[in-house]
């Protein structure tokens, strides 16, 4: 496949992954390489002296595997917290990149469209990159790609669920207006046909983490999750064929022998 | 002073320290950011930044994240 580019950063993977949930460090760190993935999620959270005594065991394995970090603001519920913890994270990942993320209500994780945008305007001001964590509203996505975003990351329905696409019209109805925007799709994605239908949609890409994390051989899965993202970004560059009401044979109908003559 | 650390209250002798000094004095070494009173602070600004009586120091360093 043709390599990509988002953010000014040139991929071949066109799959995203998180780093959180798997059973243990070690198969984290098979899934990611299986999966074929060169961008990482990470996040920041407080931790004590006492934990970081002999370093940092897990920052220590991403390193290991010379991957991409995607710092993101997750937990965060004001765009004040969030642009907060995307200093932080600029400082310590030594990126300008963020996944931004605000979330606004508990139940479903849904982000908080107004304190994105508020988050987003400072962020960019501030000279970061913003990859916004948003909902799959057309209005909204306007809005963000305002203030100068160049990738959008519509969900594809609520963090962790498995639900897949709930939306694929608006996810579609996004990647008509912005055509030249990075799209990708970012949470919800439950199985590899999930992320087939995000990239034949024309999809840049997917970020997942928990189909991978929580399946029950994770690094398999991972495995999975690459050939599916190839599968339905060829099938999307491709082009499908138009949906017929009726059939019509494949095989040719000349010279048919015998007894069904019409 | 009484300062919250990463939400738990810590006392300290002196009536006002640098960051710097805190982070040494609680055991902290690379790998982290800091934010005081919710605002980041560059590590550049560690050694003349004062935390005082009241304040609230989140100190935050990389997991796992999706």
């Amino acid at each position: 496949m043709k390599k990509w580019q988002i953010e000014g950063r040139e991929f071949n993977s066109r799959l995203m992954i998180g780093s959180a949930l798997y059973p243990s460090p070690e198969i984290m760190a098979q899934s990611i390489k299986a999966s074929g993935s060169e961008i990482v999620t990470v996040a920041l959270r407080r931790q004590s002296a006492l934990s970081l005594k002999d370093g940092n065991s897990f920052w220590d394995i991403i390193r290991e595997l010379s991957v991409t970090v995607l710092p993101n603001t997750a937990g965060c519920h004001t765009a004040k917290e969030a642009v907060t913890t995307a200093m932080m994270a600029r400082e310590i990942f030594e990126v300008d990149w963020i996944k931004l993320e605000v979330i606004g209500n508990q139940y479903n994780l849904q982000p908080d469209p107004f304190e994105l945008v508020k988050a987003t305007k400072t962020l960019i001001d501030e000279g970061f990159r913003v990859l916004p964590y948003m909902t799959d509203d057309l209005v909204l996505a306007q809005k963000l790609a305002d203030l100068g975003c160049t990738t959008l990351m519509p969900w594809g329905s609520p963090i962790g669920s498995g639900r897949g696409l709930m939306n694929p019209y608006s996810l579609k109805s996004i990647r008509k207006q912005f055509p030249d925007l990075n799209l990708i799709v970012d949470a919800g994605i439950g199985k590899p046909s999930d992320a087939i239908e995000a990239m034949e949609l024309g999809f840049d890409g997917v970020l997942l983490n928990s189909a991978v994390a929580l399946a029950q051989d994770p690094i398999k899965m991972a495995e999975a999750f690459k050939h599916a993202i190839i599968a339905g970004r060829l099938g999307f560059e491709a082009g499908a064929m138009e949906k017929r009401d009726m059939a019509s044979p494949s095989t040719p109908t000349v010279g048919t022998p015998f007894w069904h003559q019409f | 002073m009484r300062v919250s650390v990463n939400g738990e209250i810590r006392e300290f002798k002196a009536e006002t320290l640098t960051i710097d000094k805190i982070l040494e004095i609680l055991g902290y070494k690379t790998g982290i950011a800091v934010a005081l009173n919710e605002t980041f602070i560059v590590k550049t600004k560690y050694r003349d930044t004062i935390v005082k009586d009241g304040d609230r120091l989140d100190i935050l360093s990389p997991i796992q994240g999706g």
